[in-house]
Protein backbone atom coordinates (compact mmCIF):
# COMPACT_ATOMS: atom_id res chain seq x y z
CA UNK A 1 0.00 0.00 0.00
CA UNK A 2 2.86 2.44 1.18
CA UNK A 3 4.50 1.72 -2.24
CA UNK A 4 1.72 2.51 -4.45
CA UNK A 5 0.99 5.69 -2.30
CA UNK A 6 4.80 7.06 -3.14
CA UNK A 7 4.06 6.27 -6.54
CA UNK A 8 0.80 8.43 -6.86
CA UNK A 9 2.49 11.13 -5.05
CA UNK A 10 5.71 10.96 -7.52
CA UNK A 11 2.83 11.19 -10.39
CA UNK A 12 0.88 14.06 -8.81
CA UNK A 13 4.14 15.89 -7.84
CA UNK A 14 5.35 15.67 -11.48
CA UNK A 15 1.83 15.77 -13.60
CA UNK A 16 -0.27 18.16 -11.41
CA UNK A 17 -0.67 21.89 -10.10
CA UNK A 18 0.74 20.26 -6.54
CA UNK A 19 4.06 22.09 -5.07
CA UNK A 20 6.68 20.08 -4.08
CA UNK A 21 7.23 21.02 -0.74
CA UNK A 22 2.81 21.04 -0.03
CA UNK A 23 2.23 18.55 2.84
CA UNK A 24 -0.63 15.80 2.08
CA UNK A 25 -2.42 13.76 4.28
CA UNK A 26 -3.83 10.62 2.87
CA UNK A 27 -7.25 11.87 3.41
CA UNK A 28 -6.88 15.40 1.97
CA UNK A 29 -8.96 16.09 -0.81
CA UNK A 30 -7.26 16.36 -4.18
CA UNK A 31 -9.84 18.34 -5.91
CA UNK A 32 -10.60 20.42 -3.12
CA UNK A 33 -7.03 21.78 -3.00
CA UNK A 34 -6.65 22.41 -6.34
CA UNK A 35 -4.25 19.70 -6.98
CA UNK A 36 -5.87 18.15 -9.72
CA UNK A 37 -8.97 18.99 -11.75
CA UNK A 38 -11.26 16.72 -13.87
CA UNK A 39 -8.82 16.25 -16.73
CA UNK A 40 -5.80 15.49 -15.02
CA UNK A 41 -8.01 12.71 -13.12
CA UNK A 42 -8.78 11.03 -16.60
CA UNK A 43 -4.97 11.47 -17.40
CA UNK A 44 -3.97 9.55 -14.07
CA UNK A 45 -7.14 7.08 -14.41
CA UNK A 46 -5.07 6.59 -17.68
CA UNK A 47 -1.56 6.31 -15.90
CA UNK A 48 -2.82 3.97 -13.17
CA UNK A 49 -4.42 1.52 -15.27
CA UNK A 50 -1.45 0.92 -17.56
CA UNK A 51 1.28 1.23 -14.53
CA UNK A 52 -0.96 -1.47 -12.82
CA UNK A 53 -2.22 -3.36 -15.61
CA UNK A 54 -5.44 -3.00 -14.65
CA UNK A 55 -8.72 -2.16 -15.94
CA UNK A 56 -11.30 0.41 -13.75
CA UNK A 57 -14.46 -0.06 -14.22
CA UNK A 58 -16.67 3.03 -14.38
CA UNK A 59 -19.00 2.82 -11.11
CA UNK A 60 -15.81 3.38 -9.57
CA UNK A 61 -14.90 6.70 -10.95
CA UNK A 62 -16.17 8.05 -7.51
CA UNK A 63 -14.98 10.57 -4.93
CA UNK A 64 -14.35 7.82 -2.13
CA UNK A 65 -11.88 6.02 -5.00
CA UNK A 66 -10.28 8.92 -6.36
CA UNK A 67 -10.80 12.31 -4.64
CA UNK A 68 -7.51 11.52 -1.90
CA UNK A 69 -4.87 9.18 -1.75
CA UNK A 70 -5.95 6.74 0.73
CA UNK A 71 -8.41 6.41 -1.80
CA UNK A 72 -6.68 6.16 -4.75
CA UNK A 73 -4.01 3.39 -3.23
CA UNK A 74 -6.88 1.60 -1.61
CA UNK A 75 -8.74 1.43 -5.03
CA UNK A 76 -5.39 0.00 -7.08
CA UNK A 77 -4.65 -2.17 -4.15
CA UNK A 78 -8.41 -3.75 -4.52
CA UNK A 79 -8.18 -4.21 -8.01
CA UNK A 80 -4.37 -5.41 -8.58
CA UNK A 81 -5.63 -8.83 -6.01
CA UNK B 1 -35.08 43.97 -12.91
CA UNK B 2 -32.35 42.35 -11.15
CA UNK B 3 -31.70 38.38 -11.63
CA UNK B 4 -32.41 37.99 -8.06
CA UNK B 5 -35.82 39.47 -8.51
CA UNK B 6 -37.11 36.78 -10.13
CA UNK B 7 -36.31 34.43 -7.59
CA UNK B 8 -38.49 36.73 -5.38
CA UNK B 9 -41.26 36.64 -7.91
CA UNK B 10 -41.11 32.40 -8.22
CA UNK B 11 -41.12 32.22 -4.55
CA UNK B 12 -44.17 33.76 -4.32
CA UNK B 13 -46.11 32.39 -7.42
CA UNK B 14 -44.64 28.93 -6.88
CA UNK B 15 -42.49 28.33 -3.52
CA UNK B 16 -42.34 24.63 -3.45
CA UNK B 17 -40.68 24.29 -6.92
CA UNK B 18 -37.02 23.19 -7.13
CA UNK B 19 -34.71 25.98 -8.02
CA UNK B 20 -31.59 24.55 -6.88
CA UNK B 21 -29.85 20.46 -6.48
CA UNK B 22 -26.54 19.65 -5.13
CA UNK B 23 -25.56 15.79 -4.28
CA UNK B 24 -28.48 14.63 -2.21
CA UNK B 25 -29.41 18.90 -1.21
CA UNK B 26 -32.17 20.84 -3.05
CA UNK B 27 -33.49 23.87 -2.25
CA UNK B 28 -37.19 25.32 -3.39
CA UNK B 29 -37.70 29.05 -4.52
CA UNK B 30 -39.10 30.08 -0.88
CA UNK B 31 -36.37 28.83 0.95
CA UNK B 32 -33.71 30.35 -1.32
CA UNK B 33 -35.53 33.04 -1.23
CA UNK B 34 -35.35 33.47 2.65
CA UNK B 35 -31.53 32.42 2.54
CA UNK B 36 -30.31 35.25 0.15
CA UNK B 37 -32.22 37.80 2.08
CA UNK B 38 -30.76 36.96 5.32
CA UNK B 39 -27.31 36.89 3.86
CA UNK B 40 -28.18 40.09 2.21
CA UNK B 41 -29.35 42.25 5.12
CA UNK B 42 -25.50 42.01 6.64
CA UNK B 43 -24.54 43.51 3.13
CA UNK B 44 -27.17 46.31 3.35
CA UNK B 45 -24.81 49.17 4.72
CA UNK B 46 -22.68 48.59 1.79
CA UNK B 47 -23.28 51.06 -0.53
CA UNK B 48 -22.73 49.70 -4.27
CA UNK B 49 -19.36 48.23 -2.88
CA UNK B 50 -16.95 45.63 -4.72
CA UNK B 51 -17.22 42.41 -2.88
CA UNK B 52 -15.04 39.41 -4.13
CA UNK B 53 -17.15 35.97 -4.25
CA UNK B 54 -14.38 33.36 -3.21
CA UNK B 55 -16.43 30.64 -3.19
CA UNK B 56 -16.59 26.40 -4.84
CA UNK B 57 -19.23 25.97 -7.22
CA UNK B 58 -22.54 24.51 -5.62
CA UNK B 59 -26.19 25.86 -3.49
CA UNK B 60 -23.62 27.97 -1.36
CA UNK B 61 -22.17 30.05 -4.53
CA UNK B 62 -25.41 31.20 -5.76
CA UNK B 63 -26.87 32.56 -2.96
CA UNK B 64 -23.76 34.45 -2.05
CA UNK B 65 -24.06 35.66 -5.68
CA UNK B 66 -27.80 36.58 -5.36
CA UNK B 67 -27.16 38.29 -2.02
CA UNK B 68 -24.18 40.38 -2.83
CA UNK B 69 -27.07 41.44 -6.29
CA UNK B 70 -29.97 41.94 -3.42
CA UNK B 71 -28.01 44.16 -1.26
CA UNK B 72 -27.01 46.51 -4.34
CA UNK B 73 -23.77 45.60 -4.33
CA UNK B 74 -21.60 44.61 -6.82
CA UNK B 75 -20.24 40.73 -7.33
CA UNK B 76 -16.88 39.90 -8.16
CA UNK B 77 -16.83 35.95 -8.52
CA UNK B 78 -13.16 34.71 -7.69
CA UNK B 79 -12.41 32.09 -10.54
CA UNK B 80 -11.11 29.29 -7.72
CA UNK B 81 -9.38 27.13 -10.64
CA UNK B 82 -7.14 29.88 -11.22
CA UNK B 83 -3.53 29.28 -9.81
CA UNK B 84 -2.98 31.51 -6.25
CA UNK B 85 -0.96 33.78 -7.72
CA UNK B 86 -3.40 34.68 -11.01
CA UNK B 87 -6.17 34.88 -8.02
CA UNK B 88 -3.63 37.78 -6.48
CA UNK B 89 -2.79 39.08 -9.20
CA UNK B 90 -6.57 39.81 -10.36
CA UNK B 91 -7.18 41.75 -6.57
CA UNK B 92 -4.23 43.61 -6.90
CA UNK B 93 -5.84 45.42 -10.24
CA UNK B 94 -9.22 45.22 -9.36
CA UNK B 95 -8.89 47.17 -5.57
CA UNK B 96 -11.43 45.09 -4.13
CA UNK B 97 -12.39 46.00 -0.28
CA UNK B 98 -14.63 43.29 0.74
CA UNK B 99 -14.50 39.61 -0.11
CA UNK B 100 -17.46 37.17 1.28
CA UNK B 101 -16.16 33.10 0.95
CA UNK B 102 -17.07 30.00 2.80
CA UNK B 103 -15.30 28.14 5.17
CA UNK B 104 -13.85 25.82 2.74
CA UNK B 105 -12.21 28.08 0.80
CA UNK B 106 -11.12 30.22 4.26
CA UNK B 107 -9.57 27.04 5.87
CA UNK B 108 -8.15 26.24 2.15
CA UNK B 109 -6.19 30.15 1.15
CA UNK B 110 -5.42 30.57 4.67
CA UNK B 111 -5.72 33.78 6.92
CA UNK B 112 -2.85 35.70 5.87
CA UNK B 113 -4.59 35.53 1.79
CA UNK B 114 -7.70 37.68 3.43
CA UNK B 115 -5.21 40.14 5.05
CA UNK B 116 -5.49 42.18 1.82
CA UNK B 117 -9.50 43.12 2.83
CA UNK B 118 -10.73 45.80 5.22
CA UNK B 119 -13.99 43.22 5.14
CA UNK B 120 -13.80 39.74 5.44
CA UNK B 121 -17.22 37.25 5.79
CA UNK B 122 -17.18 34.11 6.15
CA UNK B 123 -20.21 31.48 5.48
CA UNK B 124 -20.91 28.55 6.64
CA UNK B 125 -23.35 25.83 6.58
CA UNK B 126 -26.98 26.86 5.12
CA UNK B 127 -26.62 30.62 6.13
CA UNK B 128 -24.71 30.80 9.29
CA UNK B 129 -22.78 34.14 8.85
CA UNK B 130 -19.60 34.87 10.84
CA UNK B 131 -18.00 38.80 9.62
CA UNK B 132 -14.38 38.91 10.82
CA UNK B 133 -13.85 42.25 10.19
CA UNK B 134 -15.49 44.97 8.48
CA UNK B 135 -14.73 48.13 7.17
CA UNK B 136 -17.17 49.93 5.17
CA UNK B 137 -14.93 51.97 2.83
CA UNK B 138 -16.86 54.82 -0.23
CA UNK B 139 -16.12 53.84 -3.53
CA UNK B 140 -16.92 55.40 -6.71
CA UNK B 141 -18.38 52.85 -9.42
CA UNK B 142 -20.18 53.24 -12.10
CA UNK B 143 -23.81 52.98 -11.44
CA UNK B 144 -25.22 50.58 -13.47
CA UNK B 145 -22.00 47.90 -12.83
CA UNK B 146 -23.69 44.86 -10.86
CA UNK B 147 -21.09 42.23 -11.98
CA UNK B 148 -17.69 41.95 -12.88
CA UNK B 149 -16.24 38.48 -14.91
CA UNK B 150 -12.91 37.48 -15.49
CA UNK B 151 -12.24 35.77 -19.31
CA UNK B 152 -10.45 33.04 -18.73
CA UNK B 153 -7.28 35.51 -20.38
CA UNK B 154 -6.44 34.19 -24.09
CA UNK B 155 -4.10 37.49 -24.05
CA UNK B 156 -2.43 36.62 -20.82
CA UNK B 157 -3.72 39.14 -18.11
CA UNK B 158 -7.18 38.10 -17.06
CA UNK B 159 -9.62 41.17 -17.70
CA UNK B 160 -12.30 41.93 -15.45
CA UNK B 161 -15.84 42.62 -17.65
CA UNK B 162 -18.01 45.37 -16.01
CA UNK B 163 -21.78 43.98 -16.56
CA UNK B 164 -25.18 45.40 -15.64
CA UNK B 165 -28.54 43.79 -14.74
CA UNK B 166 -30.04 44.74 -17.46
CA UNK B 167 -27.27 43.07 -19.56
CA UNK B 168 -27.37 40.24 -17.71
CA UNK B 169 -31.29 39.83 -18.04
CA UNK B 170 -31.19 40.50 -21.84
CA UNK B 171 -28.65 37.87 -22.65
CA UNK B 172 -30.84 35.88 -20.32
CA UNK B 173 -34.25 36.49 -22.28
CA UNK B 174 -32.29 35.77 -25.09
CA UNK B 175 -31.09 32.55 -24.23
CA UNK B 176 -33.81 31.27 -22.63
CA UNK B 177 -35.89 31.83 -26.19
CA UNK B 178 -33.27 29.63 -27.96
CA UNK B 179 -33.28 27.02 -25.75
CA UNK B 180 -37.04 26.95 -25.24
CA UNK B 181 -36.22 26.82 -21.55
CA UNK B 182 -39.73 26.58 -18.94
CA UNK B 183 -40.20 26.11 -15.78
CA UNK B 184 -40.36 22.07 -16.14
CA UNK B 185 -36.58 22.37 -17.57
CA UNK B 186 -33.93 20.87 -15.57
CA UNK B 187 -30.36 22.49 -16.14
CA UNK B 188 -26.78 20.78 -15.44
CA UNK B 189 -24.08 23.14 -14.49
CA UNK B 190 -21.06 21.10 -14.43
CA UNK B 191 -18.63 23.93 -15.80
CA UNK B 192 -17.49 26.84 -13.51
CA UNK B 193 -19.83 29.23 -12.04
CA UNK B 194 -17.64 32.29 -12.38
CA UNK B 195 -17.22 32.61 -15.68
CA UNK B 196 -19.34 33.61 -18.12
CA UNK B 197 -21.25 30.38 -19.51
CA UNK B 198 -21.43 28.80 -16.40
CA UNK B 199 -22.99 31.91 -14.57
CA UNK B 200 -25.54 32.21 -17.83
CA UNK B 201 -26.41 28.55 -16.88
CA UNK B 202 -27.66 30.24 -13.31
CA UNK B 203 -29.67 32.92 -14.98
CA UNK B 204 -30.97 31.49 -17.76
CA UNK B 205 -32.84 28.73 -15.26
CA UNK B 206 -33.52 30.99 -12.07
CA UNK B 207 -35.77 33.75 -15.04
CA UNK B 208 -37.63 30.62 -16.37
CA UNK B 209 -38.68 29.35 -12.87
CA UNK B 210 -37.01 26.04 -13.72
CA UNK B 211 -34.50 24.11 -11.66
CA UNK B 212 -30.33 24.25 -11.85
CA UNK B 213 -28.58 20.59 -10.74
CA UNK B 214 -24.93 21.68 -9.48
CA UNK B 215 -21.64 19.29 -9.87
CA UNK B 216 -18.71 19.26 -11.36
CA UNK B 217 -17.06 16.87 -14.35
CA UNK B 218 -14.38 15.82 -11.81
CA UNK B 219 -15.69 11.84 -11.09
CA UNK B 220 -17.55 10.32 -14.22
CA UNK B 221 -19.09 7.76 -12.51
CA UNK B 222 -20.91 11.45 -10.65
CA UNK B 223 -21.32 13.24 -13.67
CA UNK B 224 -23.41 10.07 -15.20
CA UNK B 225 -25.84 10.06 -12.41
CA UNK B 226 -26.07 13.69 -12.41
CA UNK B 227 -26.90 13.93 -16.37
CA UNK B 228 -29.20 10.89 -15.52
CA UNK B 229 -31.06 12.34 -12.61
CA UNK B 230 -34.07 13.81 -14.30
CA UNK B 231 -31.52 16.62 -16.30
CA UNK B 232 -33.29 17.63 -19.48
CA UNK B 233 -30.72 20.53 -20.83
CA UNK B 234 -26.99 19.65 -20.48
CA UNK B 235 -24.24 22.09 -20.71
CA UNK B 236 -20.75 21.81 -21.46
CA UNK B 237 -17.58 23.39 -23.67
CA UNK B 238 -16.27 20.94 -26.04
CA UNK B 239 -13.62 19.16 -24.24
CA UNK B 240 -16.48 18.48 -21.43
CA UNK B 241 -18.21 16.53 -24.31
CA UNK B 242 -15.02 15.03 -25.36
CA UNK B 243 -14.80 13.21 -21.64
CA UNK B 244 -18.14 12.20 -21.64
CA UNK B 245 -17.77 10.02 -24.88
CA UNK B 246 -14.69 8.35 -23.25
CA UNK B 247 -17.79 6.32 -21.86
CA UNK B 248 -20.00 5.69 -24.57
CA UNK B 249 -22.05 3.22 -22.58
CA UNK B 250 -22.75 5.48 -19.97
CA UNK B 251 -23.15 8.23 -22.49
CA UNK B 252 -26.07 6.26 -24.35
CA UNK B 253 -27.75 5.04 -20.96
CA UNK B 254 -27.40 8.67 -18.98
CA UNK B 255 -27.97 11.10 -22.10
CA UNK B 256 -31.53 9.12 -23.05
CA UNK B 257 -33.57 11.34 -21.34
CA UNK B 258 -31.81 14.44 -22.00
CA UNK B 259 -33.54 17.26 -24.59
CA UNK B 260 -30.75 19.09 -25.22
CA UNK B 261 -26.90 19.23 -25.05
CA UNK B 262 -26.00 22.92 -25.39
CA UNK B 263 -21.98 23.94 -26.12
CA UNK B 264 -20.45 27.01 -26.27
CA UNK B 265 -16.63 27.90 -24.89
CA UNK B 266 -15.26 26.52 -28.16
CA UNK B 267 -16.24 25.53 -31.45
CA UNK B 268 -17.55 21.77 -31.59
CA UNK B 269 -15.95 19.64 -33.96
CA UNK B 270 -17.58 17.22 -36.61
CA UNK B 271 -16.16 14.02 -34.56
CA UNK B 272 -18.37 15.36 -31.44
CA UNK B 273 -21.19 15.83 -33.17
CA UNK B 274 -21.28 12.28 -35.36
CA UNK B 275 -20.46 10.38 -32.19
CA UNK B 276 -23.34 12.24 -29.90
CA UNK B 277 -25.25 11.52 -32.63
CA UNK B 278 -24.52 7.83 -32.96
CA UNK B 279 -24.85 7.16 -28.90
CA UNK B 280 -28.00 9.70 -28.37
CA UNK B 281 -30.23 9.79 -31.88
CA UNK B 282 -32.91 11.62 -30.05
CA UNK B 283 -30.97 14.30 -28.34
CA UNK B 284 -31.23 17.93 -29.48
CA UNK B 285 -27.39 19.49 -30.05
CA UNK B 286 -27.02 22.71 -29.88
CA UNK B 287 -23.68 25.03 -30.26
CA UNK B 288 -23.19 28.28 -29.16
CA UNK B 289 -20.73 31.34 -29.52
CA UNK B 290 -20.19 33.93 -27.27
CA UNK B 291 -17.84 36.10 -25.14
CA UNK B 292 -17.46 37.18 -21.79
CA UNK B 293 -17.92 40.67 -23.12
CA UNK B 294 -21.51 40.05 -24.67
CA UNK B 295 -22.67 38.66 -21.17
CA UNK B 296 -22.34 35.24 -22.20
CA UNK B 297 -23.93 34.10 -25.59
CA UNK B 298 -23.68 35.81 -28.99
CA UNK B 299 -24.91 33.72 -31.52
CA UNK B 300 -26.40 29.59 -32.36
CA UNK B 301 -26.38 27.03 -35.15
CA UNK B 302 -30.01 26.10 -34.74
CA UNK B 303 -30.87 22.53 -34.16
CA UNK B 304 -31.89 21.64 -38.00
CA UNK B 305 -28.69 22.86 -39.31
CA UNK B 306 -26.30 21.44 -37.43
CA UNK B 307 -25.01 18.61 -39.18
CA UNK B 308 -24.57 20.96 -42.13
CA UNK B 309 -23.33 24.35 -40.68
CA UNK B 310 -21.28 22.61 -37.78
CA UNK B 311 -18.20 24.83 -39.07
CA UNK B 312 -20.03 27.53 -38.52
CA UNK B 313 -21.25 29.86 -35.62
CA UNK B 314 -24.99 30.11 -37.38
CA UNK B 315 -27.00 33.20 -36.46
CA UNK B 316 -27.16 35.97 -34.16
CA UNK B 317 -29.25 35.47 -30.92
CA UNK B 318 -32.55 37.48 -30.30
CA UNK B 319 -31.92 40.63 -29.56
CA UNK B 320 -28.17 40.34 -31.18
CA UNK B 321 -27.23 41.89 -34.10
CA UNK B 322 -24.19 40.37 -36.13
CA UNK B 323 -21.87 42.00 -38.67
CA UNK B 324 -18.88 41.42 -40.50
CA UNK B 325 -17.01 44.81 -40.80
CA UNK B 326 -13.59 45.75 -42.35
CA UNK B 327 -10.59 47.63 -41.25
CA UNK B 328 -12.31 51.18 -41.69
CA UNK B 329 -15.69 50.09 -39.61
CA UNK B 330 -17.87 49.22 -42.95
CA UNK B 331 -19.74 46.30 -43.78
CA UNK B 332 -18.07 43.89 -46.05
CA UNK B 333 -19.92 41.74 -48.68
CA UNK B 334 -20.75 37.64 -47.83
CA UNK B 335 -17.52 36.06 -48.68
CA UNK B 336 -15.04 38.29 -47.73
CA UNK B 337 -13.37 38.36 -44.42
CA UNK B 338 -13.32 40.75 -41.78
CA UNK B 339 -13.31 41.67 -37.74
CA UNK B 340 -16.87 40.16 -36.48
CA UNK B 341 -18.72 42.78 -34.78
CA UNK B 342 -22.02 42.66 -32.66
CA UNK B 343 -24.53 44.94 -31.04
CA UNK B 344 -27.14 43.91 -28.35
CA UNK B 345 -28.44 45.08 -25.26
CA UNK B 346 -25.54 42.69 -23.87
CA UNK B 347 -22.80 44.58 -24.76
CA UNK B 348 -20.36 44.88 -21.20
CA UNK B 349 -20.30 48.38 -19.48
CA UNK B 350 -16.79 48.41 -20.22
CA UNK B 351 -13.72 46.59 -18.85
CA UNK B 352 -12.94 47.20 -14.92
CA UNK B 353 -10.56 50.35 -14.21
CA UNK B 354 -9.26 50.18 -17.72
CA UNK B 355 -10.45 52.97 -20.38
CA UNK B 356 -8.22 52.13 -22.95
CA UNK B 357 -9.29 48.74 -23.73
CA UNK B 358 -12.66 49.78 -23.24
CA UNK B 359 -12.02 52.16 -26.41
CA UNK B 360 -10.52 49.65 -28.43
CA UNK B 361 -13.27 46.84 -27.55
CA UNK B 362 -16.22 49.40 -28.03
CA UNK B 363 -16.17 51.60 -31.18
CA UNK B 364 -19.81 53.34 -32.00
CA UNK B 365 -21.59 51.24 -30.08
CA UNK B 366 -20.31 47.87 -31.33
CA UNK B 367 -18.22 44.95 -29.88
CA UNK B 368 -15.21 44.37 -31.69
CA UNK B 369 -14.69 40.45 -31.13
CA UNK B 370 -11.22 40.38 -32.14
CA UNK B 371 -12.70 36.82 -34.18
CA UNK B 372 -11.93 37.52 -38.05
CA UNK B 373 -15.03 35.77 -40.17
CA UNK B 374 -17.23 36.16 -42.98
CA UNK B 375 -21.15 35.72 -43.53
CA UNK B 376 -22.45 32.88 -45.70
CA UNK B 377 -24.43 33.73 -48.24
CA UNK B 378 -27.47 32.35 -46.12
CA UNK B 379 -25.85 34.87 -43.40
CA UNK B 380 -24.44 32.38 -41.26
CA UNK B 381 -21.22 33.53 -39.77
CA UNK B 382 -17.93 31.45 -40.44
CA UNK B 383 -15.07 32.04 -38.18
CA UNK B 384 -11.75 32.33 -39.33
CA UNK B 385 -9.25 32.79 -36.58
CA UNK B 386 -8.15 35.50 -33.79
CA UNK B 387 -7.74 38.98 -35.26
CA UNK B 388 -4.44 38.66 -32.82
CA UNK B 389 -3.20 35.63 -34.64
CA UNK B 390 -2.84 37.20 -37.76
CA UNK B 391 1.45 36.82 -38.47
CA UNK B 392 3.05 39.39 -40.37
CA UNK B 393 5.57 38.04 -42.75
CA UNK B 394 7.60 40.40 -44.80
CA UNK B 395 4.72 42.10 -45.61
CA UNK B 396 2.10 40.32 -46.21
CA UNK B 397 -0.23 39.46 -42.83
CA UNK B 398 -1.34 35.92 -43.22
CA UNK B 399 -4.17 34.17 -41.39
CA UNK B 400 -2.11 31.12 -39.79
CA UNK B 401 -5.62 28.88 -39.20
CA UNK B 402 -6.05 28.58 -42.97
CA UNK B 403 -2.54 27.70 -43.72
CA UNK B 404 -3.27 25.23 -41.52
CA UNK B 405 -6.60 23.94 -43.04
CA UNK B 406 -4.84 24.20 -46.27
CA UNK B 407 -2.33 21.14 -45.50
CA UNK B 408 -4.73 19.47 -43.56
CA UNK B 409 -7.47 19.23 -46.44
CA UNK B 410 -4.46 18.31 -49.01
CA UNK B 411 -2.47 16.25 -47.10
CA UNK B 412 -1.94 13.01 -44.88
CA UNK B 413 -2.07 14.36 -41.50
CA UNK B 414 -4.00 14.76 -38.45
CA UNK B 415 -3.82 18.02 -37.63
CA UNK B 416 -1.15 20.87 -38.46
CA UNK B 417 0.07 23.98 -36.45
CA UNK B 418 1.39 26.98 -37.73
CA UNK B 419 4.22 28.33 -35.57
CA UNK B 420 5.58 31.91 -35.78
CA UNK B 421 9.41 31.54 -35.24
CA UNK B 422 12.17 34.60 -35.70
CA UNK B 423 13.10 35.43 -39.26
CA UNK B 424 16.61 37.10 -40.14
CA UNK B 425 15.43 38.89 -43.39
CA UNK B 426 11.37 38.56 -42.91
CA UNK B 427 11.27 39.58 -39.33
CA UNK B 428 8.87 35.77 -38.93
CA UNK B 429 8.77 32.57 -40.88
CA UNK B 430 6.85 29.64 -39.64
CA UNK B 431 7.72 26.39 -38.69
CA UNK B 432 5.04 23.62 -38.76
CA UNK B 433 4.09 20.96 -35.46
CA UNK B 434 2.18 18.12 -36.94
CA UNK B 435 0.36 15.57 -35.33
CA UNK B 436 1.26 12.65 -37.94
CA UNK B 437 -1.28 9.82 -39.15
CA UNK B 438 0.77 6.62 -39.95
CA UNK B 439 1.01 8.00 -43.72
CA UNK B 440 2.34 11.14 -42.71
CA UNK B 441 5.66 11.30 -44.36
CA UNK B 442 7.69 14.83 -43.82
CA UNK B 443 9.61 15.21 -47.40
CA UNK B 444 5.73 14.65 -48.56
CA UNK B 445 4.69 17.68 -46.45
CA UNK B 446 7.93 19.63 -47.16
CA UNK B 447 7.23 19.15 -50.96
CA UNK B 448 3.78 19.86 -50.86
CA UNK B 449 4.47 23.47 -49.07
CA UNK B 450 7.07 24.04 -51.32
CA UNK B 451 4.38 23.42 -54.56
CA UNK B 452 1.15 24.96 -53.54
CA UNK B 453 2.29 27.64 -51.10
CA UNK B 454 4.24 31.34 -51.67
CA UNK B 455 8.05 30.92 -50.70
CA UNK B 456 7.50 32.95 -47.89
CA UNK B 457 5.03 30.16 -46.52
CA UNK B 458 7.76 27.32 -46.85
CA UNK B 459 7.87 26.47 -43.55
CA UNK B 460 12.17 26.38 -42.09
CA UNK B 461 10.86 23.28 -40.15
CA UNK B 462 8.59 20.54 -39.37
CA UNK B 463 8.15 18.41 -35.90
CA UNK B 464 6.04 16.00 -35.07
CA UNK B 465 3.94 16.23 -31.84
CA UNK B 466 1.68 14.05 -30.39
CA UNK B 467 -1.22 16.09 -28.79
CA UNK B 468 -3.25 19.17 -29.29
CA UNK B 469 -1.47 22.55 -28.24
CA UNK B 470 -4.51 23.89 -26.11
CA UNK B 471 -4.82 27.32 -24.37
CA UNK B 472 -6.34 27.58 -20.52
CA UNK B 473 -9.74 27.76 -22.24
CA UNK B 474 -9.13 24.67 -24.34
CA UNK B 475 -8.73 26.71 -27.23
CA UNK B 476 -6.19 26.91 -30.13
CA UNK B 477 -3.85 29.81 -30.38
CA UNK B 478 -0.58 31.33 -31.27
CA UNK B 479 0.10 31.52 -27.44
CA UNK B 480 -0.79 27.84 -27.31
CA UNK B 481 0.93 26.87 -30.03
CA UNK B 482 3.84 28.49 -29.42
CA UNK B 483 4.27 27.39 -25.89
CA UNK B 484 4.32 24.18 -26.58
CA UNK B 485 7.00 24.65 -29.54
CA UNK B 486 9.34 25.97 -26.93
CA UNK B 487 8.44 23.10 -24.99
CA UNK B 488 8.87 20.22 -27.69
CA UNK B 489 12.16 22.04 -28.63
CA UNK B 490 13.65 22.21 -24.95
CA UNK B 491 12.66 18.56 -24.74
CA UNK B 492 14.87 17.76 -27.88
Amino acid sequence: MEQIKNCIIDYLKANSFMDKDTPLEDSDSLTQNGIIDSIGLLELIDFISEKYSIEIPEDMLTPENFDTLQGISGMIHKLVK
Amino acid sequence: MRIDAYITEYARKTPLNIALEEGKNSISYSCLEKDISDISLLLMDFKHCRFAILAESGIQYVKLLMAVYRSENIAIPLPIEFPKFSLEQILDSAHINNIITTDTQYSRYGESFFERFGTVVVVSGDTSVKILRKDIKAETNIPELRLVLYTSGTTGTPKGVMLSDKNLVANGESIIEVLNINSKDKGALVISPHHAFGNSIIDSHLMAGGSIRIGNMNFMNSVFNLIGSGVSIFYGVPSTYRMLLRYPDRFREAFSTVRTAASAGGGMDKAIVKEIRELAPGLGILPMYGQTEATARLAYVPAEDVDRFIDTIGKAIPGVTLEVFDSEHRPVEPNITGELVAGGENLLLGYLDDEIATENKIINGWLYTGDLARKLPNGYIQLLGRKDDLIKIGDHRVNPREIEKHIEENNRVSRVFVVPVPHEFMGTAISLMVIPTEETEIENLFAFCRKSLPGYLCPREILFIDHLPLSENGKISNRSIIEEYKHVKDSV
